[in-house]
């Protein structure tokens, strides 16, 4: 099972759950490591004083804010805590939203929550809770700070699971008013351009099936990867244009698509 | 209008559409460095070769993929660019989903997607006709010498793109050690749930949620800058209710104050 990372109550209203965070995202990315080029030895990164210039352990590392006329303050993690002790420990439950009003563009990383404990008390209102927003299809939204940063957070239903998303805030979301979005009226399709571009996307159509997307990439670095191994040359390969130009007569290249789609 | 990040083109059947890509999202965090305590100097991180204990410069860098007992593949950095794919800046659309039938675990970075140079027609045409369909076009993105999973959808009067997250990445419950309680919630204990979360129900409104964490950080600094002690308070954990249900009627009794 994966790790804990924040642990503390999920509080919905005078009901506290107490709770552990674990990731939903698994790392399965290929990992690297620096080496010297020449010797072919690993590279270790080392924290130096850069006024001293010797190596600082960590337990002597501490963070500072660098002020605008080049001063700095030092704060430590505990005065970090002490901002907000409550939202460091708990997820006030503030509301509940339908979950299809969210838009996808608020979501940021994924986690489970977990019934902490070895008390019936808290296995039991975690399991209230997942049933009564699968029943009700809500998300509950809320906030708490992990890691000196505040998270606007999304609770909902998922399997047995609660699972938790952080959210941007929408100060993070940049406007898109300033974007190159065609929006001038000599821009909009025709009727019948518009009917065509639709029936191109139902044929194209299907169901969301996540599996079936495959980590190309992830393959084919594992490729390179053996290949190298085995003393092989690495090349990338020449960029294939296969894909159409840039249609000036778009109709043409709708009709031209359905045909080739319905044949 | 913003720099844009990449420029390429959408593809769907035999249409092409030039777009450009820009960030659509921006941190507010406020950063901090590392210092080093007992003088208060900044740290540098230092490359050290650990055959020669010597600092390497960034060109002598190259990277090392891990065999068992600490072997190592030797690559240089543009042999593992090779794998990136597609280098036609094209996202070719594959296939269209309703857009209710993805969880928004799937999503991970949003980008906001403009028109390119002479393909305003074009990008008004997919804009309008994916928001006609309600659908969402899925395709491969090539971006920073990686392919991504891309999704594009009709956003507010702009097309968006979010790149994806694999099945493959996601944890399933089935890894989870999820305790069961000795039963299940009672009929009676469910419906005073559902009263309480429709008694907290509101309209989503995003902007409502201000982040005053960073202003508190901000003013945390501002204090310390002037030499103000910081005093550290005491918090006592809540604790799980012994008696669910009395704690369900408390917080409707409490809600509904608060309502009146």
């Amino acid at each position: 099972m994966p790790r804990s990372l924040w642990s503390g109550s999920l509080s919905f209203g005078l009901v506290n759950v107490p709770v552990v965070m674990v990731t939903a995202v698994r790392d399965i990315d290929l990992h690297f490591r620096q080496l010297h080029e020449k010797d072919g030895a690993p590279i270790e990164v080392q924290r130096f004083c850069s006024e001293e210039d010797v190596e600082v352990p960590w337990d002597e590392i501490t963070r500072a804010y660098e002020l605008q006329d080049g001063g700095q303050v030092i704060v430590t993690d505990a005065e970090l805590e002490a901002i907000e002790p409550r939202r460091t420990r708990t997820i006030e439950i503030e509301s509940f939203v339908s979950l299809d009003e969210v838009d996808p563009i608020y979501y940021d990383h994924p986690y489970y929550l977990l019934p902490a404990g070895s008390d019936d008390g808290s296995a039991r209102a975690y399991r209230l809770l997942v049933e009564v927003m699968a029943r009700t299809n809500r998300a509950a939204l809320g906030r708490f700070v992990m890691r000196a940063k505040e998270y606007l957070a999304i609770v909902r239903a998922h399997d047995r699971a609660l699972m938790l998303s952080t959210m941007l805030f929408a100060d993070e979301i940049r406007p898109s008013n300033d974007i190159d979005a065609a929006t001038q009226k000599s821009h909009k399709p025709s009727a019948q351009q518009l009917k065509a571009a639709v029936a191109v996307i139902e044929e194209l159509s299907g169901d969301w099936e996540p599996n079936e997307w495959k980590d190309r990439y992830r393959r084919r670095l594992q490729d390179v990867v053996s290949r190298k191994r085995k003393g092989k040359t690495i090349k990338a390969p020449e960029p294939r244009d296969t894909t159409p130009e840039e249609s000036p007569d778009l109709m043409a290249a709708l009709e031209r698509t359905l045909a080739e789609l319905r044949n | 209008m913003p720099r844009s990040i990449w420029n390429g083109r959408i593809t769907f059947g035999l249409i092409a559409v030039p777009i450009r890509v820009h960030s659509a999202t921006e941190s507010h965090t406020i950063h901090f460095h590392q210092v080093h305590a007992q003088d208060g100097s900044r740290i540098r991180q230092k490359r050290i070769c650990s055959k020669e204990g010597k600092e390497v410069p960034y060109e002598e860098v190259a990277m090392g993929y891990e065999l068992r007992g600490g072997e190592y593949v030797l690559l240089q950095k543009d042999e593992i660019g090779a794998a990136a794919g597609d280098r036609s800046h094209t996202i070719g659309l594959e296939q269209f989903v309703e857009a209710e039938q993805v969880d928004p675990v799937f999503y991970n970075r949003t980008y906001y997607l403009g028109a390119g140079e002479g393909g305003e027609d074009a990008y008004r045409l997919l804009l309008d006709a994916l928001r006609r369909a309600r659908r969402t076009g899925l395709g491969r993105w090539v971006f920073h010498n990686r392919e991504y999973l891309a999704a594009v959808r009709a956003g507010d009067d702009v097309l968006v793109l979010h790149t994806m997250r694999f099945a493959g990445e996601l944890v399933g419950v089935e890894k989870l050690d999820i305790r069961a309680p000795s039963r299940k919630p009672t009929g009676r204990e469910l419906e005073m749930a559902e009263q309480l979360v429709d008694s907290l129900h509101k309209k989503f409104r995003p902007g409502a949620f201000k982040d005053t964490y960073r202003d508190r950080v901000a003013d945390l600094i501002k204090r310390k800058a002037n030499g103000e002690e910081i005093e550290l308070p005491e918090y006592d954990e809540p604790e799980a209710p012994d008696d669910l249900m009395s704690a369900l009627e408390a917080s409707l009794a409490k809600s509904g104050k608060r309502r009146s």
